[in-house]
């Protein structure tokens, strides 16, 4: 009985009535997927990277596939955060479920303008900020590799904002740890690890790169048992609640999350392949929760970290 | 939607045709295109893009071996199930007004066939086909213009070069094949001042403009998804020299 089994929970004040979330850049703007899927089950939809003008992104080829993965470079495309509020938003906020902003800049100041724009929307629930990025020259990952940086650009973005802020971190740094308790000392609300894995693949044909950009991100299956260790490590170093993603593509890998340390999850590359998953997954969390007598989603997080 | 396969067999050298059952739950425009998952996950990881080539009792598409996908595609065999994101993308347009060629190289041909049908059947239209292969082996289809590299059968040559002297103003061309001989043939048909719809190819992740992973440079210096903008564009859309 689904009905007795209490899937919600909370970022700040904000509640999700189950802990499914969309990943950034691998649903679009949302609307996309509303033929295949009924949003409003969903616990919120993460937007495409938003810059504050719009961004045409890197040149072709900007893809490429992996064993059990892909590599991306996209260069953060996307129509700008004013396009998005005139456009998009109307229709999204149709759906019952959270919309949160995904935002990204060059310099602090870029952010801080986004986060002014946001902060009347009330259709947007929350902030996600973009600091690891590997696609782009300027900011991007720059800003997630240093402690010192996240500081600053959380504190800064949190003077102008109420809306709770989550720091999305990179996992291309020696102690991410380190960095998620920079944005947890600088006032986050959240943080969702990993984005995706600095990669390479070369044409042995014609012994080039094949991204015109020469490396991508990795992500999917591929790279979940690096996101999984990563919020395990998170988990034991800050109290706010952990956003898992990376490589989920089922219940379990979702659930391995949980375990680990992880509040909510976000479904990534899964969506391209099947447009639906999020759906499969939040059953396959019921069915698990069911099977097991669980009665209270919140008894699985971070349990991991009490077995010996 | 998981669909059974009906058939799949060898129809030329490296070239197969899938058919598999049609459940009839929608339309397709000739153009338009399917995106398959070969096996469950995770690998191969993404879908396959295919255009369908046929379309009635069953959805057909004829495929290429050139990677792990498509091989372990080609030992599927009857009864067993695929699993088929479609429709996809914008497909032909269909003028009437003008005098019609279908021009397709290699496997870029099965990017016509379901558009041949559609012209002949339902528009009732006069149409003429001009496809190119390599040599014999590749040979799938039985038109009556054929061109081959070596001469095997028909015209010998490029198919680029059997039209090139065939385009005018009066002219609509239907182009599907190899990035290179689109280009050419854009280039002549700039020169005959000759219209062109061409279907390309790039890859693709998700196959309904989510992932921006598709995207062409088109001659304004801005960026189009082929999947959901195309996969066939008017050829004056597109930024060449880019490709
Ligand atoms: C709209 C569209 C329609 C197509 N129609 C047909 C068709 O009717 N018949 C046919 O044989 N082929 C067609 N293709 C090309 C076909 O999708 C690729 O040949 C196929 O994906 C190769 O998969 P693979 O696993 O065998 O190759 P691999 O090289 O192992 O594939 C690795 C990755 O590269 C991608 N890829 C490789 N080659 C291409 C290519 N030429 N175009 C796009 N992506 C590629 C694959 O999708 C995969 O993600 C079409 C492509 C597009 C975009
Ligand atoms: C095509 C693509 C585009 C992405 N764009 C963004 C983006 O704009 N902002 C962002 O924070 N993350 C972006 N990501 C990263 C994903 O949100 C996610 O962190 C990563 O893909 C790992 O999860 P997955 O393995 O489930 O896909 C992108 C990923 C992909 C594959
Ligand atoms: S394949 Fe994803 S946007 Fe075109």
């Amino acid at each position: 009985m689904a009905g007795s089994i209490n899937l919600t929970v909370k970022i700040g004040n904000l509640i999700f009535k189950n802990p499914i979330l969309t990943a950034s850049g691998t649903f679009g703007y949302g609307l996309e997927y509303s033929k295949y899927l009924n949003l409003s089950k969903l616990g919120g939809i993460i937007t495409k990277g938003l810059s504050l003008y719009e961004k045409l992104g890197n040149p072709p080829p900007r893809i490429v596939e992996t064993p059990c993965g892909m590599l991306n470079a996209i260069g953060l495309q996307n129509i700008g955060i004013d396009a998005f509020i005139v456009e998009k938003l109307p229709k999204l906020s149709r759906f019952n479920t959270h919309i949160i902003a995904n935002i990204y800049g060059a310099e602090v100041e870029d952010f801080v303008r986004i986060a002014e724009k946001i902060e009347n929307e009330d259709r947007i629930s929350a902030i996600e900020i973009n600091v690891s990025c590997p696609n782009v020259s300027a900011g991007g990952a720059l800003f997630g590799k240093d402690p010192d940086m996240v500081f600053v650009l959380v504190s800064s973005v949190k003077k102008v904002t109420k809306k709770p802020i989550i720091v999305k971190l990179t996992p291309n740094v020696s102690d991410i740890a380190f960095i998620a308790q920079a944005a947890q000392s600088a006032g986050a609300d959240a943080v969702s690890l990993i984005n995706t894995i600095t990669g390479m693949v070369i044409d042995t044909k014609t012994k080039k790169h094949l991204l015109a950009n020469k490396t991508g991100g990795l992500s999917g299956p591929a790279i979940y048992p690096v996101g999984v260790r990563m919020v395990y490590e998170v988990y034991e170093k800050v109290k706010i609640p952990i956003i898992g993603v990376g490589g989920i593509y089922n219940a379990d890998i979702a659930l391995q999350y949980i375990m680990a340390g992880a509040t909510l999850v976000e479904i990534g590359t899964a969506n391209f392949i099947d447009p639906s998953i999020t759906m499969e997954i939040l059953k396959g969390i019921e069915e698990y929760m069911e099977n097991e007598g669980i009665k209270n989603i919140s008894q699985l997080i971070g349990i991991a970290h009490s077995s010996k | 939607m998981r669909l059974k396969i009906v058939e799949n067999k060898q129809i030329a050298k490296d070239v197969f045709k899938l058919r598999i059952d049609n459940p009839g739950l929608f339309e397709i425009d000739p153009g338009q295109f399917l995106m398959l998952k070969i096996n469950d996950y995770p690998f191969p990881l993404l879908r396959r893009p295919f255009s369908i080539a046929g379309f009635g009792d069953t959805i057909d598409i004829i495929y290429k071996v050139v990677g792990e996908g498509t091989r372990i595609l080609s030992k599927k065999s009857k009864g067993e199930f695929v699993d088929i994101v479609a429709p996809l993308g914008r497909g032909f347009s269909i003028n009437s007004a003008k005098k019609i060629m279908l021009v397709g190289g290699g496997i870029g041909v099965a990017g016509l066939l379901y558009l041949k049908d559609v012209i002949e059947k339902q528009y009732k239209l006069p149409y003429e086909t001009y496809f190119g292969f390599n040599f014999k082996e590749e040979v799938f289809v039985n038109d009556v213009n054929i061109a081959t590299m070596d001469g095997s059968v028909g015209f010998k040559g490029n198919v680029v070069d059997f039209v090139a002297d065939k385009l005018n103003k009066d002219v609509m061309v239907y182009a599907c094949g190899p990035t290179l001989m689109l280009r050419r043939l854009a280039f002549l048909c700039f020169d005959a001042g000759c219209s062109m719809q061409v279907s390309l190819e790039s890859r693709m992740a998700c196959g309904i403009g989510v992932c921006l992973g598709c995207v062409i440079l088109t001659a304004d210096n801005r960026f189009k998804k082929v999947c959901s903008d195309g996969p066939v564009f008017d050829y004056e859309e597109i930024q060449w020299q880019a490709l």
